[in-house]
């Protein structure tokens, strides 16, 4: 293994963050997409992927709303939010902090969930200390 | 094929994967790799060498000298598993300090050898030369400079006694070549002109390896410092000694990488046909002595040694190539010695001959070893394997020793001392 042959997958995600575009890896066999990226495919364990990108939005499958032992205030500063379970329109699936989310609308959009009916998200990002983070909020 | 004992099998080594030792934040091409990145291309060249796909592993070890300084992780075998598509098979993290890379091998051997898996990955990473920073992504890093890590490795040093009494740290650099030196009745210089005839080849071999920190040897280094020779800047004022005997060229290049490896059973190896030629594990001494105690290495290296050769079968005469753990220099002489490489009061003379160097008749650390080659600290012995391995194929370029070795001993260790001795045998 050279330099040449190396590739900082990690840095290309964050930078893209900072650019509004979102990075992925597709995988060369089976075409399924590695998001967040990473250098092989998960799916079906084939060492190839390609770099892709994927639009950013997706559906929520499931979520939790954080009580004070799970509750963040930098997190806080920028609005409502719950972790949740989002699938990508491409296929992927990931946690992440999805805004729009409280304690007053869980009910509505948990019942929604679980009548089949689709919850969609959008990408955005929130300013940490050096880099941007990737969350979600609620279409 | 030794059968390692009752109802175990014969394992061999079928893959094998290393990046470059160096700095990774120097080099425009990989400035922002991380530990998982740096693992998971270890990891697939690794599976890529044997003939495998990632979906062919079934179970996965994770080597890291100090994973919660230096990778700001607890449980870095969780952290990588994504990046070389291997998600959900079980794994292990292990820590050994400098002897990590060995303990892999030999673990994952175990786990083939007792039947539980057929197929299993061993690698480990280390990112030394800079820092990972709290809180924030994995490209993002900092300095990592000596004045943060030595006060670290206090650590290595046992809470009771070992640390507290002081001595441990101080006497571990040079107690086994001080017993060496007096045994023999050697002089300082001679002591100085072994470790320097040591170097000047060890460095020449790591500017030769496409893996190697370096890019200059001592002669080019001596020439711009306006010296005539290697001989001159070794022994100068520009290369002062740091302890009783090592100079800072007898220290280890602390730096970053990532190396791995794949098991499988000798058998299933022979009957899939793997793109390369088995190199069977033949076995594995092990001991361990805290630092505290009177020459630890040396007490270290001598049961370990006694063990493999006994479990072996294997003699001192049948070894072709030597790969030792040197980031105190002095170790290439006395552990060549004390595991029958080279004969006992001799070595110090091989040294000054350069008769150890890849082109010489008793080759040791062909690819420059921890002072010159890199030391990625928990990586790196996983990294000797690689080059060992790479040798007993014939594959190792500009480097390749004389004679291609079809038995090679490894002698490992760190942690203030855990030691490793492993015998592997090219499957004829």
């Amino acid at each position: 293994m050279l330099l040449k042959d190396m590739e900082p997958i990690v840095k290309k995600f964050y930078e893209g963050l900072e650019e509004g575009v979102y990075y992925a890896r597709k995988c060369q066999e089976c075409g399924a997409v590695e998001f967040p990226p990473h250098l092989a495919c998960n799916t079906c364990g084939y060492h190839g992927t390609e770099w892709v990108e994927v639009s950013g939005h997706g559906k929520l499958l499931n979520f939790t709303i954080p009580g004070i032992q799970n509750d963040k205030p930098h997190l806080k500063e920028h609005g409502k939010y719950g972790y949740g379970t989002v699938e990508l329109d491409e296929g992927c699936q990931y946690t992440f902090v999805v805004y729009g989310l409280s304690k007053k609308k869980a009910a509505d959009v948990r019942a929604k969930i679980m009548a089949g009916e689709t919850v969609g998200v959008h990408a955005k990002t929130i300013d940490r200390p050096q880099y941007k983070e990737l969350v979600f909020e609620l279409d | 094929m030794v059968k390692l004992g009752k109802d175990m099998r014969s394992v061999s080594i079928v893959g094998v994967g290393c990046t470059p030792f160096c700095d990774f934040e120097e080099h425009p091409e990989t400035q922002g790799i991380g530990e998982g990145e740096a693992f998971g291309y270890a990891a697939l060249e690794a599976i890529a060498d044997a003939g495998l796909e990632p979906r062919d592993i079934q179970y996965f070890y994770h080597g890291a000298a100090n994973p919660f300084m230096i990778n700001d992780c607890i449980t870095p075998n969780m952290q990588v598993a994504d990046w070389f598509g291997v998600r959900g098979i079980g794994s292990v993290a292990h820590s050994e300090a400098c002897c990590t890379g060995y303990v892999a091998l030999q673990e994952a051997v175990m786990a083939v050898a007792s039947g539980t898996y057929d197929v299993v990955l061993s690698g480990a990473v280390d990112l030394a030369s800079t820092l990972p920073v709290e809180h924030a992504p994995s490209h993002i890093r900092q300095p990592f400079p000596l004045e943060v890590m030595l006060p670290s490795l206090d650590k290595i040093y046992d809470r009771a006694y070992g640390r507290p009494l002081d001595g441990a740290f101080g006497i571990s650099f040079d107690n086994w070549i001080n017993e060496y030196r007096m045994t023999y009745d050697l002089s300082d210089d001679q002591i100085d002109q072994a470790l320097n005839g040591l170097s000047k080849v060890l460095r020449k071999a790591a500017v030769a390896h496409p893996l190697g920190y370096y890019d200059q040897d001592y002669d080019q280094v001596a020439a711009e410092k306006g010296l005539a020779s290697a001989d001159e800047f070794l022994a100068s004022m520009f290369n002062p000694k740091v302890t009783m005997y090592l100079r800072v060229s007898g220290f280890e290049t602390k730096c970053s990488g990532a190396s791995a490896l794949v098991v499988m059973p000798t058998e299933k190896a022979l009957a899939l046909g793997v793109p390369h030629t088995p190199i069977e594990v033949l076995g594995t001494g092990s001991s361990a002595f805290e630092a505290g105690l009177a020459s630890n290495e040396r007490q270290g290296t001598t049961t370990a040694i006694k063990e493999v050769y006994e479990l072996t079968g294997v003699s001192p005469d049948e070894v072709d190539l030597f790969m030792c753990n040197d980031f105190f220099l002095a170790s290439e002489i006395v552990a060549a010695e004390e595991c029958g490489y080279i004969p006992r009061g001799e070595a110090w003379q091989y040294a000054i001959d350069g008769r150890t160097a890849y082109w010489g008749d008793k080759p040791i650390n062909p690819h420059g070893g921890r002072c010159n080659f890199g030391h990625a600290h928990g990586a790196s012995g996983l990294a000797d394997v690689y080059e060992a391995v790479k040798q007993m194929r014939g594959e190792a370029g500009p480097t390749q020793i004389e004679k291609r070795p079809e038995t090679a001993l490894l002698r490992g260790f760190g942690g203030s001392q855990n030691v490793r001795c492993q015998i592997l045998r090219t499957v004829s």
